[in-house]
């Protein structure tokens, strides 16, 4: 206890620190907790700050890679709760179907001492909406995605591109122009999945207010305007020659490369780039995204991810007292944040000193600063219980109507929203 | 005890294990087919799968790839297979027996590791577009990741299958190629009027088998490709497993896994209504 006291009067959230990871150091055991790249990284980070609180539990953490961690939870669930670590990584946006298709797969961390619900208030309301279901809280908000540019200043400025004009994304079309005529189109101004993802799809979505399906999760609304025009403006920027198509593994392979001046991603991005590419250091900048018309909202969400306890943990203690110390404390989220660029979605730390220190790989820009600010202007989508699913639809939906086989972005998205309408049961909005 | 009760009893394990394993899942996927399970507890529904299996474009997508891999792989296959397997019983090949087993070996590789190596092998900066002066997406175009899982079958079976053949060449009565030589029958026609017909049997197993397991294709569409790009190389087996495993959709699953079976029931029966009847 008095190690906890120690820590906690050094720290300005001193008592709210104490009071939070009121747990008994004696505590003893080992846990593994499931996570993914730098997810898995960060949460690695957290573990001497919490053998300092916590010396006798032993942590492992497993990177599975994101896709099979889903997979296997899921299949763990489906076998009835067996082969499950004692805490498990899950995105937001996928949460659900955990919940609702296997309601004692996890622990209800309300039954846990403390309970969760008092941490309620130290986060936004919205990031409990995909981890609750009535009064059953099933995992803690971890990080969140605000989703921003990332460029290379050196490229932009050698083609005479300035980032505070690009407000649009015709000015971004433009400037993938202007950055192809400088460098003998050697570089392009981005990287889209086509055919392995829909994410930019789904970002410039949720920037026009649109998403897979309504905030409530009970309706489709695939085909309203705002995705419209946010599949008009992916088959734009593909059809302009002015970008690369690649998943995760080519677009890391293209920044090191030096072949692409802007990533589009969520913030947790940023570790990514900082721990692939440390020689590009000083190279780098960030600017929000632009809009899909003047004035229009130049902010969305992408990611965010949350930390459940499994029911079948035979160390629930140990393991809840992990997910508080590296969630639910600046201290923690601090950590995964400066190390590997992970967005706080703990109120307290994204109030923290470190958001506004000027950041070097950056070129000593405030990019957390910059990030953080478009947090309020994130529109809201829910990803239901069908998020995988419409996800399925939609990459063969982007892909088909990129290669011509739709006469235009609404018939593309009529005939997934008629799709997406079969493989969940839900209706189609009008 | 009756003495008539004894075989059964021999008997009763295997059947205990049958009822357990075997039975029981086929029995209970037919049920969970016409349940709603996309809600939790599952809800009896009786159209809601089979309905939406007519309904769904993506389903018809599955069917329509592994059936173009059927198409291609398998002729492709058993010719290279029969092809072989002359070769390997030829007296005049040195060292039959290594180049037996070295035929043999792609099965027992393991999947994943030779899938992991057929992903190098075609990615863009990989070997084969090295050796063909190429700069082309294997994997991510539609089409190359179609081919590229059509070779890749194509290497892991052939080598088997040959050696099936090969067992049917050494079971044909050496009088017969002595008669047809008498006759003056060239090899090339001893080949097509004496080997193959003698071989029909086999190669219909071979056919069977080859049919079956492209049907329940999941390995190498899973492992090199993930089914895509897009839905480009996602078989029967794939779509399959997405709707149970990923998308925890048994119902749905178990409705595939029914077509999959009864497409494997006619296409075996048509097979022996058109080759197999003197066998």
């Amino acid at each position: 206890m008095r190690a906890i006291l120690a820590l906690g009067t050094a720290l300005a959230l001193s008592s709210a620190l104490a009071q939070q990871i009121q747990g008994n150091p004696n505590l003893r055991g080992e846990i593994t907790v499931w996570s993914w790249d730098i997810a898995a990284k960060a949460l690695e980070a957290n573990v001497p700050g919490f053998n300092k609180l916590f010396p006798n539990v032993k942590v492992t953490v497993v990177d599975l890679g994101n896709q099979a961690t889903y997979d296997r939870g899921l299949a763990g669930c489906a076998a009835g709760g067996g082969d499950l670590p004692d805490v498990y990584s899950v995105e937001n946006n996928e949460a659900e179907v955990f919940w609702t298709r296997f309601p004692n797969c996890f622990t209800d961390l309300n039954t846990l001492q403390p309970a969760a619900s008092t941490l309620r208030n130290l986060f936004p309301a919205f990031k409990w909406t995909e981890l609750t279901m009535g009064n059953r809280v099933y995992a803690i908000p971890w990080d969140s995605g605000p989703v921003v540019m990332f460029y290379r200043r050196d490229i932009y400025s050698q083609a005479g591109v300035n980032p505070n004009t690009i407000r649009t994304w015709d000015d971004f079309i433009a400037a993938g122009r202007k950055i192809a005529a400088a460098t003998n189109n050697r570089v392009k101004v981005g990287v889209i999945a086509n055919g392995q993802d829909d994410e930019w799809f789904r970002m410039l979505a949720n920037q026009n207010g649109c998403f897979y399906f309504n905030n409530e999760g009970t309706a489709v609304t695939v085909n309203q305007p705002g995705c419209v025009t946010a599949l008009e403006t992916v088959k734009r920027l593909i059809d302009a020659g002015i970008v690369l198509q690649g998943g995760w593994n080519e677009q890391i392979q293209a920044f090191k490369a030096g072949t692409v001046a802007t990533s589009m991603f969520g913030a947790w991005y940023e570790g990514t780039i900082r721990s692939n590419a440390p020689e590009q250091s000083g190279k780098w900048g960030v600017y929000p995204m632009p809009a899909s018309r003047p004035g229009g909202v130049r902010a969305a969400n992408l990611g965010g991810s949350a930390l459940a306890i499994p029911a079948s943990s035979r160390n629930k203690e140990a393991a809840w007292a992990f997910v508080r110390y590296a969630l639910a404390t600046t201290e923690g989220q601090i950590t995964m944040l400066k190390q590997y660029g992970l967005v706080p979605s703990l109120l307290a730390a994204t109030r923290d000193p470190y958001v506004q220190q000027p950041q070097p790989y950056w070129g000593n820009q405030r990019i957390w600063q910059v990030i953080l600010g478009t947090l309020g202007s994130v529109p809201a989508a829910r990803g239901t219980q069908f998020f995988q699913e419409a996800r399925a639809i939609m990459v063969k939906t982007q892909a088909d109507y990129v290669a011509g086989r739709f006469p235009s972005a609404k018939a593309a998205l009529d005939a997934a929203a008629q799709q997406i309408s079969q493989a969940t049961g839900l209706p189609v909005a009008r | 005890m009756k003495p008539g009760a004894t075989p059964y009893l021999f008997l009763l394990p295997y059947l205990a294990v049958f009822a357990l394993f075997w039975a029981w899942p086929i029995l209970d996927s037919l049920l969970l087919s016409f349940q709603n399970t996309r809600v939790y507890p599952p809800v009896w529904d009786l159209g809601v799968n089979w309905g939406r299996i007519l309904r769904d474009s993506a389903f018809w997508d599955a069917l329509r790839n592994t059936l173009l891999i059927l198409v291609i792989q398998v002729p492709l296959m058993l010719t290279l297979a029969t092809a072989l397997a002359v070769a390997l019983n030829s007296h005049l090949l040195k060292a039959r027996g290594f180049f037996r087993f070295a035929f043999f070996a792609p099965v027992v590789v393991g999947a994943v590791a030779y899938s992991a190596v057929f992903r190098l092998l075609f990615n863009q900066n990989g070997a084969v577009n090295a050796a063909l002066g190429l700069d082309f997406n294997w994997i991510f175009d539609p089409v190359g990741a179609m081919v590229v899982i059509i070779v890749a079958l194509t290497w892991r079976w052939t080598g088997y299958n040959a050696i099936i053949i090969l067992a049917g060449l050494q079971n044909i009565p050496k009088e017969l190629y002595e008669a047809a030589e008498m006759d003056g029958a060239s090899p090339w026609q001893q080949f097509w009027y004496v080997t193959l017909p003698s071989l029909r049997p086999v190669l219909l197993f071979c056919l069977v088998l080859s049919i079956i397991g492209t049907l329940q294709l999941f390995t190498e569409p899973w492992l090199i490709t993930n089914g895509g790009p897009g839905t480009a190389t996602t078989t029967l087996g794939v779509y399959l497993y997405r709707q149970g495993f990923q998308n925890i959709n048994f119902g749905y699953a178990s409705t595939i896994a029914y077509v999959i079976t009864l497409l494997a029931l006619v296409f075996s029966l048509i097979q022996l209504r058109l080759f197999g009847r003197e066998s």
